[in-house]
């Protein structure tokens, strides 16, 4: 006799098709006369979206997207090593750059160039990353922008400046590369936008402190993801709109993701995608992961008052709606800098802090975290993490592997390390 | 009224018959292709025949159907040392493919740590090296401890380890040097993987790298506390089950 | 002047600290990456040291670490483990590569409770804005290093700061420059040793060394074969053993591209009335690390310029293993060197190194350049 009441997520087709469609409008877009832009997920992407109607492909989902094609992705990865590039570099780069070699598209096709590359560098790849593919692709310009200025509890004014400096300048850049006459009022909006978008993100997630939980990570997997690749655009706020409804009702209805809930994890950095398994296996024993700050913090934007985190109030909500250029630009750089995913390339201690908030508030039992070999972004400071989150008393666990290559994990081994992990939280698998 | 545990390894079965919580039986198999048959043969070896409940645990402790529960090795471990030698606080098992060490105590596992993809496979190392060299694997230990001098070995990586060992062969380093110089570089990996926990004396050395005299004195060294190798170490994992199995009654 | 100096001096890095700060009363501060400001540190009479390693076994840094972090980041955390480093009073890393800043917090697991400083350098270093937050930088950090010491600088004892690390740049550059020679006066390896010992040496002891050396090097002539001219380009690289060794295969290494050589030392400070601006000005303009360099690459230009000046006829590519920034520009520096008629060996540092292995590609590839220079 299950413990909780389950049941299909309402809105999980209209995401579905959602994602469907941007990585096809993205392919179209020269057909309807947008720009394709390239560049990372975690990019300033609302700032493009005062030339107009442009598209977007973002590296790091499209990464994990081939990742989630095992055959695909293997000969996307042997392309980029035939060219010379090292196996231990960033998974998700050498997929996309492999798709450029192999000319192919995850999505089908043949794989499309974008008018240029926008992103954001914060790891040592990111800027690299679109160097390297622009050069592949025989000269495709790239502009990045370096945000790497400092905790968010140490936002300087020149650090602020600095990077709204680069976006200034980089307005200037794409008008010039583009010819396009740039429009404020569609940045701002846009800025308004996403600002609403990864705050109600953060509130959804916030739904997930209830016991017991209604969403799984596996599941917010497939939902996060629109925080990242779309962030600024109508279509994902009014997405999460009808998602914030749907888990509130499954709260209020004591609707589950896992039917025998007992004990709760948290995970950390991107997950093996071609593996995603893993986390039902975890649901045999009665385990359900209920998030983690890569989700709850890539897609999500938070206050942190007191020990605690809550979804962060927009301009918006603070009376402070940009109205000029120059304000969108600095309302969404002050934004962006407090991002939960940024913290711990300045501080590893500052992760642990937040991932304690979480272990606290959303009333966690232990920590599983991925050793992920194919982002050393987010794998920074990550044995600082285990020794810190073991030390405050949290049973916490490892496993190695690789987000976007498969020959680096090990399923098996694996899911014996996870089984053991489990015992020692007292679970037993429910044998059938 | 009897009970058996089933440690179904990458190498071995090991198969323990526990009558009224002493062991009455006992069987080890290389595993071959068709595990399911190399662990019937170990049932019969173990006289198994009355057994009324099995428990598996180990790699491939889904081929036996018959099992009623398939903990893993690292709880099965805990509960087995706790038989063996109940004052172990800690259990460190080399075995050929994986490293791990095991917090424990009364027979429950409390923390864990297993070997990175990068320090993989000391014990096959260990066997690579010995033919290399061209010695005996049981020569390995008894010839490395005969070296005086200390050479540093980087083996963060088995592979690069190797070649380093190609080296030191074209620079006619004496055998001896360089096979304390694996076992050292082995406990090197084994203990750093070991400080991930705290280091809980007293503490058990299990696993086929624990016949190695010469690994064991460095892991000693290494982690600044004895070890001790209980009798019938390489079975801890199939008594822990066992134990298991008799609780099921 | 002897070699040997400085060559004892890299040896005995922990000694030369710890008289030094018997004898000045002086603080000693390490450094991780060639980004941080040494002239702040040493204008308020404190000891600028580079971190590096031992390379030793670093086994007991596997705790702080994950696996695929390159060796020489772990090495750097063995040595504080080890206690090798105990007579620091403090560490300031310039923001760097994630590898480094690892090794920057492990640190602080194992020296708790001094002088840490993370300084928020820009990455984007060709971006207009970079100088202006530099600057700002510059400032907090001299503020922190201040209220550390306990007592202001004044802005002419960082110009007189500047006045020296530039002289000891300017020393190092043309001393680097007699190896342009058919027939250098210096080893590759004494070159390495000579660099090094400055970055752990008070700067103006170094400069008379220097300046001793350089009134030497004038009429020193080596009696061996200098034979085949090679650069060395690539990650952190410490290792004057692999050097020396190298060398003794009928090589001469004539001139480097590591961040322990030239891009630590190849420009100057500009004139500016603001001492912490020329100091941005100067750090930002600096020959890059692979991981600032872009949006445009310009290493690749730079590399092969200083194997013209330098009359190169191979080039070690060589790459810390796991170094991500060194991996994403060594397909591209390959295939410009050997665009240009320099052929390219490329070897995997580990802390240790097998030689052995590495002995038998070095060999193979000198006999190709020497095959080549017959015809």
């Amino acid at each position: 006799m299950p413990k909780y009441k389950t049941g299909p997520l309402k809105c999980w087709n209209k995401a579905k098709e959602l994602r469907q469609k941007y990585y096809e409008d993205y392919v179209s877009a020269p057909k309807s006369g947008a720009l394709r832009i390239g560049g990372s997920a975690w990019a300033f992407s609302a700032v493009p979206e005062g030339l107009g109607d442009v598209r977007w492909l973002t590296g790091e989902p499209y990464g994990a997207s081939c990742a989630f094609d095992r055959k695909f992705s293997l000969s996307c990865l042997e392309a980029a090593e035939k060219k010379g590039y090292a196996r231990d570099l960033c998974a998700y780069m050498r997929n996309y750059w492999g798709s450029i070699l192999i000319d192919q598209y995850a999505f089908g096709g043949g794989f499309p160039k974008p008018d240029f590359f926008w992103t954001s560098h914060i790891c040592c790849s990111h800027a690299k990353w679109y160097q390297v593919a622009g050069e592949l692709e025989g000269g495709t310009p790239c502009y990045a922008v370096d945000v790497s200025v400092g905790p968010y509890t140490q936002i300087t004014p020149h650090g602020v400046a600095y990077v709204v400096g680069q976006l200034q300048d980089g307005i200037a850049w794409m008008e010039k590369l583009t010819k396009r006459r740039y429009d404020d009022a569609r940045l701002i909006e846009a800025v308004i936008t996403e600002t609403e978008a990864m705050s109600l993100w953060a509130k959804i997630c916030m739904l997930n402190r209830n016991v017991p939980a209604p969403l799984d990570e596996k599941t917010m997997y497939a939902l996060y993801v629109f925080g990242v690749i779309m962030k600024h655009r109508p279509e994902v706020l009014a997405l999460y709109r009808e998602l914030h409804d749907e888990v509130k009702e499954r709260v209020e209805r004591g609707i589950a993701a896992c039917a025998n809930e007992s004990k709760r994890l948290i995970s950390d950095t991107q997950p093996p995608w071609g593996f995603l398994d893993v986390f039902r296996h975890m649901e045999t024993y009665g385990a359900v992961s209920i998030g983690s700050l890569y989700t709850f913090g890539l897609a999500g934007m938070w206050d942190f008052p007191d020990g605690t985190m809550v979804p962060k109030a927009t301009p918006r909500q603070l009376g402070q709606t940009p109205r000029t250029r120059e304000e969108a630009l600095e309302a969404i750089v002050r934004w962006t800098l407090c991002r939960p995913e940024y913290q711990h390339f300045y501080n590893p201690g500052l992760k642990t802090d937040l991932m304690m908030r979480i272990i606290r508030d959303w009333k966690v039992d232990g920590a599983l975290l991925h050793y992920n070999r194919g982002c050393e972004g987010l794998s920074l400071g990550i044995a600082q993490n285990r020794m810190e989150l073991a030390a405050a008393g949290v049973p916490v666990s490892v496993f190695e592997g690789n987000m976007g290559d498969e020959r680096e994990f090990d399923h098996a081994r694996t899911l014996e390390r996870i089984d053991s992990f489990l015992e020692t939280l007292g679970l037993r698998k429910v044998e059938v | 009224m009897l009970s058996c545990g089933i440690d179904v390894g990458a190498r071995t079965v090991k198969v323990v018959v526990l009558e009224n919580g002493r062991i009455r039986g006992r069987a080890i198999r290389v595993a071959g292709l068709q595990v399911e048959d190399d662990v019937a043969a170990a049932l019969k070896e173990a006289a198994a025949g009355e057994v009324r409940t099995i428990v598996a645990t180990g790699s491939g402790r889904e081929a036996v159907k018959e099992a009623r529960q398939r903990p893993t090795g690292i709880t099965c471990a805990a509960r087995g040392i706790h038989f063996l030698l109940p004052e172990a606080r800690m259990v460190i098992d080399v075995g050929a493919e994986e490293g791990r060490a095991i917090q424990c105590e009364g027979g429950r596992a409390l923390n864990f740590a297993v070997n990175e993809k990068c320090a993989a496979g000391a014990g096959t190392f260990i066997e690579t090296m010995s033919r290399t060299l061209e010695i005996a694997v049981d020569g390995f230990g008894p010839l490395a401890l005969q070296s005086t001098k200390l050479v540093p070995m980087n083996a963060q990586c088995a592979v690069f380890a190797e070649s380093e060992v190609v080296s030191l062969i074209h620079e006619k380093t004496p055998k001896q040097d360089i096979a304390r110089a694996v076992c050292d570089a082995m406990a090197g990996r084994i203990g750093s993987m070991c400080r991930r926990l705290a280091i809980t004396p007293p503490v058990a050395l299990v696993g086929g790298v624990a016949k190695n005299t010469a690994f064991v004195r460095a892991l000693e060294n290494d982690l600044k506390t004895d070890l001790t190798i209980p009798p019938d170490a390489e079975y801890v994992s199939a008594i822990g089950a066992a134990l298991i199995a008799a609780e099921e009654h | 002047m002897d070699f040997e100096t400085f060559r004892r001096h890299g040896r005995g890095r922990h000694d030369y600290a710890r008289d030094w700060k018997k004898r000045t009363g002086g603080k000693v501060v390490g450094t991780f990456c060639t980004y941080v400001p040494e002239e702040i540190l040493a204008a308020g009479g404190v000891l600028p040291v580079r971190i590096l390693g031992s390379h030793e076994p670093a086994d007991d840094a596997e705790p702080y670490v994950f696996g695929m972090f390159c060796p020489f980041s772990r090495d750097c955390i063995s040595q504080a483990i080890r206690g090798r480093y105990d007579y620091l009073d403090g560490t300031v890393l310039a923001q760097t590569c994630l590898h480094i800043r690892n090794t920057f917090w492990s640190w602080q697991k194992v020296n708790p409770g001094r002088f840490h400083y993370y300084m928020c350098f820009p990455i984007k270093v060709q971006s207009p804005r970079a100088v202006d937050y530099a600057t700002g930088e510059m400032r907090a950090f001299r503020a922190a290093f201040e209220k550390w010491l306990g007592r202001p600088l004044a802005d002419a004892q960082i110009r007189d700061a500047i006045r020296v690390c530039d002289e000891n740049r300017a020393l190092l550059e043309e001393i680097y420059g007699l190896r342009k020679d058919p027939h250098p006066p210096l080893t590759g390896r004494e070159a390495m040793e000579m660099v090094l010992a400055g970055q752990l040496m008070d700067k103006r002891e170094h400069n008379q060394l220097l300046r001793q050396a350089l009134a030497a090097l004038r009429t020193r002539r080596l009696e061996r074969d200098p034979g085949v001219r090679l650069m060395i380009v690539g990650s952190e690289d410490d290792d004057t053993e692999f050097i020396g060794t190298t060398e003794e295969l009928g090589c001469t290494i004539v001139v480097d591209e590591h961040c322990t050589g030239t891009r630590y030392f190849l420009n100057r400070t500009p004139d500016d009335p603001d001492p912490m601006r020329a100091l941005a000005r100067r750090y930002v303009g600096k020959p890059p690390c692979p991981s600032r360099d872009w949006d445009a690459r310009t290493r690749t230009d730079r590399t092969l310029q200083l194997a013209r000046d330098y009359n190169v006829q191979g080039a070690l590519l060589v790459q810390q293993k796991f170094c991500d920034p060194h991996e994403l520009d060594i397909p591209a520096i390959k295939s410009t060197l050997e665009r240009n008629g320099i052929p390219t060996l490329f070897l995997e540092f580990d802390v240790t190194i097998p030689f052995g292995q590495f002995r038998t590609r070095i060999e193979a590839f000198l006999e190709m350049i020497r095959a080549e220079a017959l015809f």
